[in-house]
């Protein structure tokens, strides 16, 4: 076997090994595995109106954030 | 009379008293009116498949709040509770009323249809609450009101220090230790293949690969996770002490180097995978430690929370609020049933019956009337009473109690700090015998730099703390394991080791050796009656005494009915009368049956609850607090051990002894106030003695507290589990048997343990100093002695059996 092949091998599965890591250090730091109970039993309640409920809240943030941000550059009268 | 499910609570009561509603052409029955409003309002909001999902769980109906919520939006309350993070308001409620994760789901979705809301996550297992909301759309009082809209209630608390702390503390050594494991795993892998090419040769490029790989793997562990270590080994040094980090990090970083350095001139061999493993393992019992502090701070939080902020005053007759830190002495607070006492003081109106049980932890209901003093801390039961206050807020008794608490969670541990220290000077020693190693070899022997390099570094990480460093954790692991699975809850790791020490157990009686409530030991029926007429009289009162015989009543007879009572009355300290249709029925002791004019004789040894009907006396029963099943059996184990036993107790003599001899107690102490009890246990420290105290109750809490090892049962007082070291789960003495019988198990084997890491570095030290080990090996062989040190501990799990 060339060791090039053997490089690549290698260089790829430990990138998407980290690949995966990263993705549980992120899940970790957002707070996503604090509460056990609501890992378990929250997929329960989990559906399409949730997803929209979450998107809304962001929308709303954002939109709140906006119209701050438009006043502070508001021109002062 | 039929029993109805209210479409809200589900909670069944008759059909007479529920709201009928026939909305919608369908026919609901509530509860209340609350449960009614709540149930419209969620049809309307679209949300009444919340029904369907709360299951066969029970909800509690709504509590009428007094109007207070203008004291959310003012400005005191704002600086005390909320955070502001770029134009949004942060704070963090305690959500009161969830009983399943239905509820839960029910608050978020409601707080996030509210407009100006742009965050709200509940916690499933605290109902702890973050709401992150923009002030310039929505106010606090009004996203309180949401929650109170939907039959929940929400009250602020402070999370900021403690909780926080432990928590992003914990998270930080999560990833940590998350990405150790990782880079260990897979270098794992790519080691086998190097060390089946050191054997069997393998082609140098091959051989590089192979060595950058790993090198990519090491390097976040040493720099990441190490990190603890480097800065551990620096304040260490700083402080002129030599510990256990700064061998690690100088035998990890060494290597680390060398491996480098071999890797670029293609010369020997690279020891990352030694680097990576010494970091995990030793940072994998870190991170051990770091967890076990996080849930002790969690329950003291909604003990805080549970206090009012707000007390009622009558001034110039008129009814305001005012906040706890602002009464002053003098002042008159009334109080309604229910309610607890928030300062202490003397009632000036009213008379009734107070739960003492969290500061006393005697079950009975005690009797105060106009003139007598309360004690913040205690429940009022049954009647709305007015009270002068005697202190203020900050010296009553429930905020000394809280206070102590409060200190006592922030200063405990010492008795680790001799494994460190002796690590310590082991560390110092390995350091200095692999400098002396170095320059023996390069200056004396004359040997190149590269081979006097490789020697003192395989004597750094031959005896690198593996063996040593996993001695204790690995027994203690075990221990706490097996512990768990028997319902016993060790709060930190070192608390076995001085359990196992202990030579002194001290028990609370009530609650702990005994049940803690009254049980009927004997039934005597003088003439025959309608045991549904004693039924509904015990039924109607919530006295402990009424309940065990209610109880007793249930386990022996099958179909008992509540008979309709009318014009009862509860007279004090001495039982109740109702009356049922013409009957009069008494219930209660000797006292109130020669005051009703009946003949009974006084002399018994418990408890007594007379049953009359229209003054004939028709029953008695006695009732006694007994022991738990497999006390005695238990004790007796403990005191096979060489622990001497003894009992503090409220009660008094009498009882005291009785209980003492029944189990088999070497000491009583009777008549003791929760100061007193502490008292026993400093004597006992000036005697020099170890001592472990069981308790439950808030009484127990000052001598918890003050012992070496402090045991509560999982169902006694929260503050006292809060303070304890080790907790019992199952409330059974017979797992303090086993506690005990565990630690002293896991202590022999620490210290089999350490003797076999000792063994083990004066074999392989010599060796690795006169230059017979090369690294490889040396990590091996490390490697080797941890798995032996694992292996022994395991035998544990086979010695508790």
């Amino acid at each position: 076997m060339s060791s090039t092949i053997v490089a690549m091998m290698i260089g790829v599965s430990t990138f998407l090994g980290a690949l995966g890591l990263w993705a549980l250090l992120w899940g970790l730091r957002s707070g996503q595995f604090d509460d056990q109970k609501k890992f378990l039993e929250g997929a329960k309640f989990d559906g399409e109106d949730e997803l929209n409920d979450a998107i809304n809240l962001e929308k709303r943030k954002r939109k709140i954030k906006k119209k701050k941000e438009q006043k502070r550059y508001a021109p002062p009268d | 009379m039929a029993k109805v499910v209210c479409d809200h609570c589900k909670l069944e009561f008759d059909e007479k008293v529920m709201i009928k509603d026939d909305t919608d052409g369908e026919t609901r029955y509530f509860c209340c009116k609350g449960c009614q409003g709540i149930y419209h309002l969620l049809r309307s909001e679209g949300l009444d498949d919340f029904y369907d999902k709360i299951g066969n769980n029970k909800l509690e109906p709504p509590k009428d709040i007094h109007d207070d919520l203008h004291k959310f939006d003012l400005d005191g309350f704002k600086k005390k509770y909320i955070t502001q993070k770029d134009g949004f308001y942060e704070i963090n409620l305690i959500i009161e009323g969830i009983h399943c994760s239905a509820c839960v789901w029910l608050n978020e979705k409601v707080l996030h249809q509210t407009e100006g809301i742009v965050e709200a996550t509940i916690n499933y297992t605290n109902n702890k609450a973050k709401i992150i909301w923009d002030p310039e759309s929505i106010k606090l009082s009004q996203i309180i009101q949401k929650i109170r809209s939907i039959g929940y209630n929400g009250y602020p608390y402070d999370p900021k220090i403690q909780e926080e702390q432990a928590n992003k503390a914990r998270r930080d050594y999560y990833s940590r230790l998350l990405v150790a494991i990782f880079a260990t795993m897979n270098i794992m892998w790519i080691a086998i293949a190097q060390y089946t090419g050191y054997f069997t040769g393998m082609r140098s490029d091959m051989k590089n690969i192979l060595n950058i790989a790993e090198f990519v793997l090491a390097t976040p562990t040493l720099f990441y996770t190490g990190w603890i270590y480097f800065k551990g080994a620096y304040f260490g040094i700083k402080n002129r002490f030599v510990n256990m980090d700064l061998l690690v990090a100088t035998g990890a970083s060494l290597a680390y180097i060398y491996s480098i350095y071999a890797m670029i001139t293609k010369t020997g061999e690279v020891y990352f995978d030694s680097v990576t493993m010494i970091i995990t393992f030793v940072f994998v019992g870190k991170y051990l430690e770091v967890l076990s502090k996080k849930s002790a701070i969690d329950s003291m939080d909604s003990v805080l929370g549970t206090i009012p902020t707000e007390v009622l005053v009558v001034k110039d007759n008129e009814k305001v609020l005012i906040p706890i830190e602002e009464i002053k002495p003098n002042d008159i607070i009334e109080i309604k049933p229910g309610d607890k006492i928030i300062i202490d003081g003397i009632i000036v109106s009213g008379e009734g019956n107070f739960d003492l049980s969290s500061l006393t932890g005697e079950s009975v209901p005690v009797y105060k009337k106009e003139g007598d003093d309360i004690i913040s801390g205690s429940i009022s039961l049954e009647s709305v009473i007015r009270y002068k206050a005697t202190k203020e807020y900050a010296n009553s008794m429930l905020s000394t109690i809280v206070t102590m608490l409060e200190e006592s969670i922030s200063k405990k541990p010492h008795i680790e700090k001799l494994a460190d220290k002796i690590s310590g000077y082991f560390s110092l020693i390995i350091l200095s015998f692999s400098i002396l190693t170095f320059l023996f070899w390069y200056f004396y022997l004359g040997s190149g730099f590269e081979r006097a390099l490789i020697v003192s570094i395989s004597v750094i990480v031959i005896a690198c703390p593996c063996a040593l460093g996993l001695a204790t954790p690995m027994a203690t692991l075990i221990g706490i394991g097996e512990a768990t699975k028997k319902g016993i809850l060790f709060k930190e790791a070192g608390f076995l080791e001085k359990m196992a020490k202990s030579d002194i157990l001290v028990l609370d009686k009530t609650g702990t050796i005994t049940e803690g409530k009254p049980k009927v030991v004997k039934y005597e029926m003088i003439e025959n009656f309608d045991i549904n007429l004693l039924y509904s009289l015990v039924k109607s009162s919530k006295h402990p005494v009424s309940k065990a015989i209610s109880d007793y009543l249930e386990s022996k007879n099958d179909n008992l009915k509540e008979l309709n009572l009318h014009d009862r009355k509860n007279i004090e300290a001495r039982g109740v009368s109702a009356y049922c249709k013409t009957q009069k029925l008494i219930g209660g002791n000797g006292e109130l049956m020669i005051e009703n004019g009946m003949d009974i004789e006084q002399n018994y040894d418990n408890t007594i609850f007379i049953f009359a009907i229209d003054n004939h006396i028709k029953a008695i029963f006695e009732l006694k607090d007994t022991p738990k099943e497999g006390a005695k059996k238990a004790l007796q184990e403990i005191r096979k051990r060489g622990i001497k036993t003894i009992m503090l107790t409220g009660d008094n003599e009498k009882v005291a002894k009785k209980i003492a001899k029944e189990v088999g107690i070497d000491e009583v102490y009777h008549s003791l106030f929760p100061k007193e009890k502490a008292e026993v246990i400093e004597k006992l420290h000036k005697k020099g003695k170890i001592v472990i105290m069981a308790g439950d109750g808030i009484n127990d809490v000052l001598a918890l507290g003050l012992s070496d090892i402090a045991v509560s049962m999982g169902s006694g007082a929260e503050v006292s589990v809060e303070v304890s070291d080790v907790v019992l789960l199952n409330d059974d003495i017979g797992a303090l048997s086993d506690a005990i019988k565990i630690s002293k198990r896991v202590y022999l084997n620490i210290k089999e343990n350490l003797l076999l890491s000792a063994v083990y570095n004066t074999i392989t030290i010599p060796l690795a100093m006169s230059g017979y080990v090369i690294p490889l090996i040396a990590a091996l062989s490390m490697s080797l002695s941890s798995l032996l040190v694992v292996g022994n501990s395991y035998r544990i799990k086979r010695g508790i059996k």
